[in-house]
């Protein structure tokens, strides 16, 4: 038996129309590791993840996964994993119960185990109430729920989640994440994709980042964290654009921080990212202070994965914080958006 | 089935006839959740079975008895109704893919271990039952309105099974336009569009000898006349076979062998056709 969960090799995907969706990307999970897959719209990921579970044929490359040929032992490969798509994938006609039947039956789950691991996974996300009414009457976070049970009905060792909390209330999502934390304390190997960043830097041992088809950068959360160089001193001052820029200029004149430090205007006044965040803020107030500038509110904090997002691939990104998602479970309209030009439009991601 | 093998990791899944019995259940389930698609695709042949034995019933007759023994148009037409159903049944074939396609059910379908072949049978197993049971209601309803089937009970199973038969070339071309397009309406529209010309451009309504010349041609390779002529010899109890003249059977046997081949072979041209479409549909845009 192999250590490895995934092994890819030099995967490339290119669709008819010309895109190269993913070049040339080289990844390994260990088996039992909760991996994330971290990247803007368009980045590949889900085209990745489709390569990875059979419904896409790569251009080019090996992938294995649980030990089989992905291109050759496709049937063995699916067999072996369970897959949480990033669009909802339920059967809206039928039952919450018959939906879970239906993924059972499909993946030959003895029919003596069937009706305990129904209601199980019906508890686990909190539908048993409604497990006879159709899944056409429930709202968003229920029918995504509803999703994330389907996948997991017959136990595979390695699971992927394609933004599987998306439009989940913190209720939800929060039994989700315990569910996963649990399911991979067990031993299942996890690869999860999210817009969260919280997310990811809550659940996985391992981070990959995407962009533009490529890794750009790999390693736990801590060590990306350390790619952003230092801390982060938030200061937000009075006044509008002209404000902002004015104080920009001052915390890159003077000479508190090292040069590698970096300096952006933010909605409400700036953002200092530096090592010497946290000695030299107070004199960077100081001189704001002496340059007639008006502070109201400054912060020193350590960086998200946000800021190590920007820091490796130069991406503004925005993030919706997880816990303002609707109580509803509905969709919220934000999220994780890539916002330079790289960004590609209809993508799958 | 589950057990351990190859890698040593636990895998699960069922047989051949397991894949498809689920995916049977599946499609029963939603027809019975949603009955509006058999009343529509029931409406419009009774319809058809009511205005046109009432509207031409009286001009037809004479035109279907110029090569026949005295017969009611309400007999002749039954069989051309029954095709009717099992084509219009078969044309809302692709619209349940394309919903699938929609929901996301068709994507986790494909990475799920099942047989896509069994996954095809079972939806198209499901869809028969329902075109079985449409094809009975207008029987009924033709021998209600005076129609007779010549060849009893067993006959009237006899055209169910033809009905069925015959719905397997449609059903495939009706998914297959769902794969490629994979957009309802133009399944719709795609089905459709070709539905009435098939009916009306066949020996469905009429006698091959009374239409026109081009007609005639067209009809001869039209597979809806193999699927009528054989229902209509079940119905009549004789040889009604005009476009392939075969005597080798005799009786009603001149009409079934010849036309029975002809179904199944389009049949399975058809059905391989839906079934290559549906397995590299996932990678379809993949260079």
């Amino acid at each position: 038996m192999t250590d490895d969960a995934i092994a890819a090799e030099g995967v490339e995907l290119t669709y008819a129309d010309g895109t190269r969706a993913v070049r040339s990307i080289d990844l390994t999970v260990p088996r039992g590791e909760f991996f994330g897959f971290l990247g803007p719209n368009g980045a590949g990921k889900t085209t990745t993840i489709k390569t990875l579970v059979t419904l896409l044929r790569p251009t080019a490359g090996s992938i294995t996964v649980n030990g089989f040929d992905a291109l050759r032992e496709g049937r063995a490969v699916r067999e072996t994993v369970g897959y949480m798509a990033q669009e909802t994938s339920i059967d809206p006609e039928l039952t919450a119960r018959e939906n879970l039947r239906f993924a059972c039956d499909s993946y030959g789950v003895p029919r003596s185990e069937r009706a305990d691991r129904i209601d199980e996974l019906l508890d686990l996300v909190d539908l048993a109430d409604v497990a006879d009414k159709r899944a056409d009457d429930f709202s968003g976070g229920m029918k995504k729920r509803l999703d994330a049970a389907s996948a997991l009905v017959h136990r595979p060792p390695l699971v992927f989640l394609d933004e599987p909390t998306t439009g989940l209330d913190p209720k939800a999502r929060n039994r989700l994440w315990e569910y996963f934390s649990q399911i991979n304390d067990r031993g299942t190997t996890i690869f999860l994709t999210t817009q969260y960043l919280e997310e990811a830097d809550a659940l996985c041992e391992r981070l990959a980042v995407i962009l533009d088809g490529e890794i750009v950068s790999e390693g736990s959360p801590a060590e990306l964290k350390r790619e952003v160089g230092g801390e982060i001193l938030e200061v937000d001052v009075e006044g509008d654009e002209p404000a902002r820029q004015a104080a920009a200029d001052i915390a890159r004149s003077v000479d508190l921080f090292e040069p590698e430090a970096t300096v952006d205007v933010t909605d409400g006044g700036i953002s200092v990212t530096s090592e010497r965040a946290r000695t030299k803020g107070t004199d960077l107030l100081v001189a704001l202070r002496d340059a007639g500038i008006s502070v109201t509110g400054f912060n020193v904090r350590a960086p998200t994965l946000d800021d190590v997002f920007l820091a490796i691939t130069g991406e503004h990104v925005e993030t919706e914080p997880v816990d303002t998602l609707t109580a509803d479970g509905g969709v919220p309209s934000g999220g994780l958006r890539g916002s330079s030009d790289r960004r590609s439009d209809g993508d799958d991601d | 089935m589950a057990g351990d093998a190859g890698d040593g990791v636990s895998r699960t899944r069922n047989p051949f006839v397991g894949d498809l019995w689920v995916n049977f259940v599946r499609w029963n389930i939603k027809a019975v959740r949603n009955p509006f698609v058999l009343v529509v695709s029931l409406v419009q042949p009774i319809i058809f079975l009511v205005l046109f034995t009432q509207v031409f019933g009286g001009v037809a007759t004479g035109a279907v008895n110029q090569s026949a023994a005295d017969i009611s148009y309400e007999t002749y037409l039954v069989p051309a109704i029954c095709m009717q159903v099992a084509l219009a049944a078969a044309a809302t074939s692709g619209v349940g893919l394309v919903n699938d396609i929609e929901n996301g059910m068709f994507e986790k379908v494909l990475v799920s271990p099942m047989n896509r072949t069994a996954v095809f049978l079972g939806k198209t197993a499901a869809e028969v039952v329902r075109i079985a049971v449409q094809i009975c209601i207008i029987i009924g309803l033709g021998v209600a309105l005076g129609a007779e089937v010549a060849t009893g009970v067993v006959g009237a199973l006899g055209i169910v099974g033809v009905g069925i038969l015959f719905s397997f070339w449609f059903t495939a071309l009706s998914n297959t336009i769902a794969v490629i397009t994979k957009d309802q309406e133009s399944t719709i529209i795609g089905a459709n569009l070709l539905q009435f010309p098939l009916l009306f451009v066949s020996t469905a309504f009429l006698p091959l000898a009374v239409l026109p010349g081009w007609i005639q041609t067209v009809a001869r390779f039209n597979p809806v006349t193999y699927g009528v002529d054989a229902a209509r010899a079940i119905m009549l109890g004789r040889d009604v076979m005009t476009v392939i003249e075969v005597t080798a059977f005799g009786g009603i046997y001149d009409t079934l062998v010849p036309a029975l081949a002809v179904l199944l072979v389009l049949a399975v041209s058809f059905g391989s056709v839906a079934v290559y479409m549906l397995q590299r549909a996932s990678s379809a845009n993949v260079q």
